[in-house]
């Protein structure tokens, strides 16, 4: 009995060892990573689903032309629950097991800080999707990350577009701000707002937050009430600014909403009490028009294949795919320096815009899109095409 | 005035969820004498059958509402039988029991996750009884959410029903017995596997009115049993094992929490909560209430 089991072991040793060292010839591997699971998971299997079909249909065309071979491609997707410990450790197992060319995903800036020295350490370049913390690319001291870059504008862009629609066309004059105040993104775009805001003329009443997490907004809602802000600009995910502004309203908060690229989501006006609800009329900065032409193929190809309405990170991961395949057709290579080396001349075309890498391996004038909630639908109010 | 009166409302009906969920842990723990840490999972399992059974199969609310307790009761059940009875015919050690129930906790989590998905669920709020519905009442200067309201009376009706029922039936009398001494109770007569079946069963039902509430109120999502360690933390504060200890520490820890967040800080709101803890089991171990000094975890 003894002996079959240890048979057994040593039989499934070898399994997983063969499953584990398996790597074809003509395949390129690229890696991806983000929530399956937890708070934020909708937006993480919206990617996930978005890269294996890309990944399906580069196959189904025969593959992707580098140089004079053509590959197929293989996505290694894992799970990193939106937890940076955990983000860091499938970064490493990506970078070191997997032995990826490149790597997409890391959606949250939470996530996507604390894996650069590890993407840097491997020589392995990350296009991140949708973390705009400038953090992500740029290093506290100033040197720029040489193996990260991104999809997205970047959050001084996003808070200054919301400070100056709120100034400027809103006419409004005395701001609240409610943000996560253990998320890296919130409370940096609730900097960026504040600073901007400020610039212009306008007055920050009241700053309060609540912890990722948590349900009940109404202790630090009603300080925000008691301040007598003429808007209130929340910089967090969909999945609390849903119920936070149903409770709102609910404590007869009646101002006007603001808000960034944390919003767009199949499930925020769901969350915020449905159609006409707690959201009607409020707005948000966002990476494009999702309901626009741009976006038309790409959204219905995901709703045929998935039966589900494409996500804003199956939009942003489309690009940061894109970025990837481009410049290892322009780097005519697969090794994972070359491909570098051809991100950071990136200049393409993608659904979200036009993504050209500037030296701080960001995109530089990339438009941000103003989105309104009106019924059930997020309707385009207004474009902001970069000016600085 | 106003703020600070809207704050006591908010408290208070933070309060009565945590009091719900406190209940089950107390009441486990004063017969089994170890935290169950599954109940929160259990809890956040009845809002997912008050959900479907409403959605789903279409019944009307108050079935949903009794069907979705039953079952959290008898999963309770289930989870007493498989996970935590071979434990106890094995005489093993309260620790272990603890780390079976934080592993339940983690497999039902999970199961959920890998079965139902991740993305949180909204009671159709049509299909509601106008009673517990969105919406609020406005007394002076203060809004009073219906859910709230609906919420605390429901919350107390099953308190004082349960009070009753352990302080003036045989069955409950019986309750007592056991968790006064489990050995000397079974040389009485009390059939004590029986009795714990019960603790199990009725901890089960109020996490499943807790689950549904918590549902109505906020969402049904996966993640809910980690919510409920602040109704643990009220369990204690009030004294692991008494039923009235578990309303008390619930209302004055949701009430604690409010008024840090809302004129201090809501960082230093979880810094206070669990030095409130701390403090207590250092301080007096058994809680307000509480009545041994055996060992918390």
């Amino acid at each position: 009995m003894r002996a079959f089991l240890y048979g057994l072991l040593v039989a499934c040793l070898v399994l997983v060892g063969c499953a584990g060292g398996g790597s074809k010839g003509d395949t390129i591997k690229i890696g991806w990573f983000g929530p399956q699971t937890g708070d934020s998971a909708l937006w993480g299997q919206a990617e996930l689903n978005t890269v294996k079909m890309m990944a399906d249909d580069y196959n189904a065309a025969g593959g992707i032309k580098v140089g004079s071979k053509t590959y197929k491609v293989e996505i290694v997707g894992y799970d990193d629950k939106g937890d940076s410990t955990e983000a860091v450790n499938v970064a490493k197992r990506l970078t070191s097991q997997d032995k990826v060319v490149a790597v997409v995903g890391a959606q949250g800036s939470g996530e996507a800080i604390p894996v650069a020295p590890i993407f840097n350490e491997a020589k392995v370049p990350l296009v991140a999707s949708t973390a705009t913390n400038p953090k992500v690319t740029v290093t506290e001291s100033g040197s720029v990350n040489p193996y990260m870059f991104r999809a997205c504008f970047i959050d001084p862009y996003q808070g200054k577009v919301a400070a100056y629609f709120a100034y400027q066309k809103l006419a409004k004059r005395n701001a609240a701000i409610f943000m996560t105040i253990d998320d890296p993104y919130s409370t940096g775009l609730a900097q960026y707002f504040k600073e901007n805001f400020e610039k212009l003329g306008g007055k920050v009443v009241a700053q309060e937050s609540y912890t990722s997490g948590e349900k009940d907004f109404r202790a630090p809602l009603t300080k925000i009430k008691a301040a007598k802000p003429d808007v209130i600009f929340v910089p967090a995910y969909y999945n609390d600014v849903g119920p936070a502004a149903a409770q709102a309203r609910q404590l007869g908060i009646n101002q006007l909403l603001l808000g960034g690229d944390g919003w767009p989501s199949e499930n925020l006006i769901t969350l915020a009490g449905g159609p006409g609800a707690a959201l009607e009329g409020c707005l948000f900065v966002n990476h494009l028009d999702m309901l626009g032409d741009t976006a038309k193929p790409m959204r219905d190809e995901y709703k045929a294949k998935y039966d589900k309405n494409a996500e804003l990170n199956s939009y942003m991961v489309h690009d940061a795919l894109l970025m990837v395949v481009d410049a290892m057709q322009r780097a005519k290579s697969i090794k994972s320096e070359d491909i570098q080396k051809a991100l950071s001349t990136c200049d393409i075309q993608g659904i979200t815009g036009h993504i050209k890498i500037g030296p701080n391996h960001d995109p530089v004038g990339k438009t941000a899109w103003l989105i309104k909630v009106s019924g059930p639908d997020m309707k385009l109010q207004e474009s902001f095409a970069a000016e600085d | 005035m106003a703020q600070f009166l809207q704050q006591l409302v908010n408290g208070i009906s933070i309060g009565s969820i945590y009091a719900l969920m406190a209940v089950g842990y107390s009441l486990v723990y004063s017969i089994m004498n170890f935290s169950n840490f599954a109940h929160g999972s259990v809890i956040m399992l009845g809002a997912y059958f008050g959900y479907f059974c409403l959605t789903l199969l279409g019944l009307p609310f108050g079935l949903a509402f009794f069907l979705a307790a039953c079952g959290t009761a008898l999963v309770a059940v289930v989870i007493e039988r498989l996970a935590y009875k071979p434990l106890r015919d094995r005489k093993a050690p309260f620790l272990y029991f603890i780390i079976t129930a934080m592993g339940m906790s983690i497999f039902i989590d999970n199961g959920v996750i890998a079965t139902i998905g991740p993305t949180p669920k909204i009671f159709p709020l049509a299909r509601l009884p106008e009673f517990i519905r969105g919406g609020t009442i406005k007394l002076g200067v203060v809004e009073v959410g219906r859910v709230d309201v609906a919420m605390f009376v429901i919350t107390v009706i099953c308190l004082v029903a349960l009070i009753f029922f352990i302080d003036y039936t045989r069955v409950g009398k019986a309750i007592q017995a056991t968790a006064y001494n489990m050995k000397a109770s079974a040389l009485m007569g009390i059939n004590t596997s029986f009795i714990i079946i019960l603790v199990f069963a009725i901890g089960g039902a109020l996490a499943g009115v807790a689950g549904v509430l918590y549902g109505i109120k906020y969402q049904v999502y996966p993640q809910m049993s980690g919510i409920t360690m602040k109704s643990f933390i009220a369990a204690v504060f009030g004294g692991l094992g008494s039923l009235p200890g578990a309303l008390l520490g619930s209302l004055l820890l949701a009430l604690i929490e409010t008024f840090v967040s809302g004129y201090l800080s809501t960082q230093l709101r979880d810094i206070f909560s669990f030095l409130i803890l701390i403090a207590m089991l250092v301080i007096r171990p058994s809680g307000i209430m509480g009545k041994s000094m055996e060992d918390k975890a």
